[in-house]
């Protein structure tokens, strides 16, 4: 009797430390999900593609801004976060340090390996954090995507790939 | 003294209680087992339910979805968004729903507790104006009113 008195209060002891132990790994596993936060670097580097896209160009035709009469012209890049409606202001912790890059390249469509014509704006040391992802993907670099479509401008057919890469790391990754 | 049938009677109802007592004993350890083990479930579905509806997380959400929407949208949209949750929270702390959502430049902040707030910043270089949505059917959204481009001379 006394044996089965015994066996029981261990069993509830028993039976507390695992409940215990279930909670401690509830609790970190809660802790660690809401402690990091939304990481929605991609979500803006595509529709950053999806702005640049639409200012280069419209219903399949390159916009003409891009062309002078001996070919791509110089000033429409100069000024294309204006031209483009893009604003690469940021938060005051990374005041100085641009978050931001994107490189588009024309390659004429009956040659895709050499580019014919780029454009680039924003920090572009950011490249490098883009190219070491190739093969394995870092949470703490910056976040990229690229994407292509082709455009006509009258005359030629070109391809137009986009890469824009976003850093805000402080503020996207734990 | 006693005669048998009553020494026998003593006894037996001796035993009788012994037995009813651990009975009640039993019984209430099982209670006590019951009501700890409920306390616990108890405790823990409120820390889970506490957890994703924190200031802190709740301002980070809407700041990163305002964000976004701006980011995506053109001139000429007007976006209503549900902050039905973020006004609750506001003002069991103390602030007008006018008040929580705030832009600088192209900078949107998110204040939901007395705290400084969450702020996330767009790329889209559009006029934006946000203010409470007056419509009695969606008191509790915000409107999201895109005007032109700005104009950079």
């Amino acid at each position: 009797m006394i044996n089965k008195k015994g066996g029981g209060k261990l069993m509830a002891m028993y039976w507390f430390v695992i409940l215990m132990i279930v909670a401690g790994g509830i609790f970190a596993m809660v802790y660690s999900f809401y402690q990091h936060p939304y990481d929605v670097r991609e979500l803006e580097a595509e529709m950053m593609i999806n702005q640049i896209a639409d200012c280069l160009s419209s219903k399949g035709e390159l916009n003409l801004e891009l062309f002078n009469e001996e070919g791509f012209s110089e000033e429409f890049p100069e000024n294309f976060l204006e031209n483009c409606h893009l604003n690469f202001e940021v938060e005051e912790v990374w005041e100085g340090e641009p978050q931001y890059y994107f490189r588009i390249d024309f390659y004429n469509a009956i040659n895709l390996e050499n580019s014919v014509f780029e454009i680039s704006k924003g920090n572009s040391n950011l490249v490098a954090d883009w190219n070491i992802q190739e093969e394995k993907e870092y949470k703490r670099t910056a976040k990229g995507v690229e994407d292509s479509f082709f455009s006509f401008n009258g005359e030629d057919m070109y391809l137009i790939k986009i890469l824009t890469i976003i850093k805000k790391t402080e503020k996207n990754v734990k | 003294m006693f005669k048998k049938a009553e020494v026998n009677f003593a006894i037996f109802h001796f035993i009788k209680m012994k037995k009813r007592n651990k009975k009640a004993a039993i019984l209430m350890e099982n209670v006590i087992f019951i009501i700890l083990n409920i306390l616990f479930i108890t405790i823990l579905i409120l820390f889970l339910l506490k957890q994703g509806q924190g200031a802190v997380l709740l301002e980070q959400s809407y700041a990163k979805q305002i964000a976004l929407l701006i980011d995506s949208a053109k001139p000429g949209m007007t976006i209503i968004l549900d902050m039905d949750k973020a006004k609750d929270l506001a003002e069991k702390n103390g602030l007008e729903f006018k008040d929580i959502v705030t832009k600088t430049n192209t900078i949107i902040t998110v204040r939901l507790s007395t705290s400084g707030g969450y702020s996330y910043s767009y790329f889209n270089d559009v006029n934006v104006s946000l203010y409470p949505n007056g419509d009695p059917e969606n008191i509790n959204s915000y409107v999201i009113k895109v005007n032109e481009y700005n104009q950079n001379d």
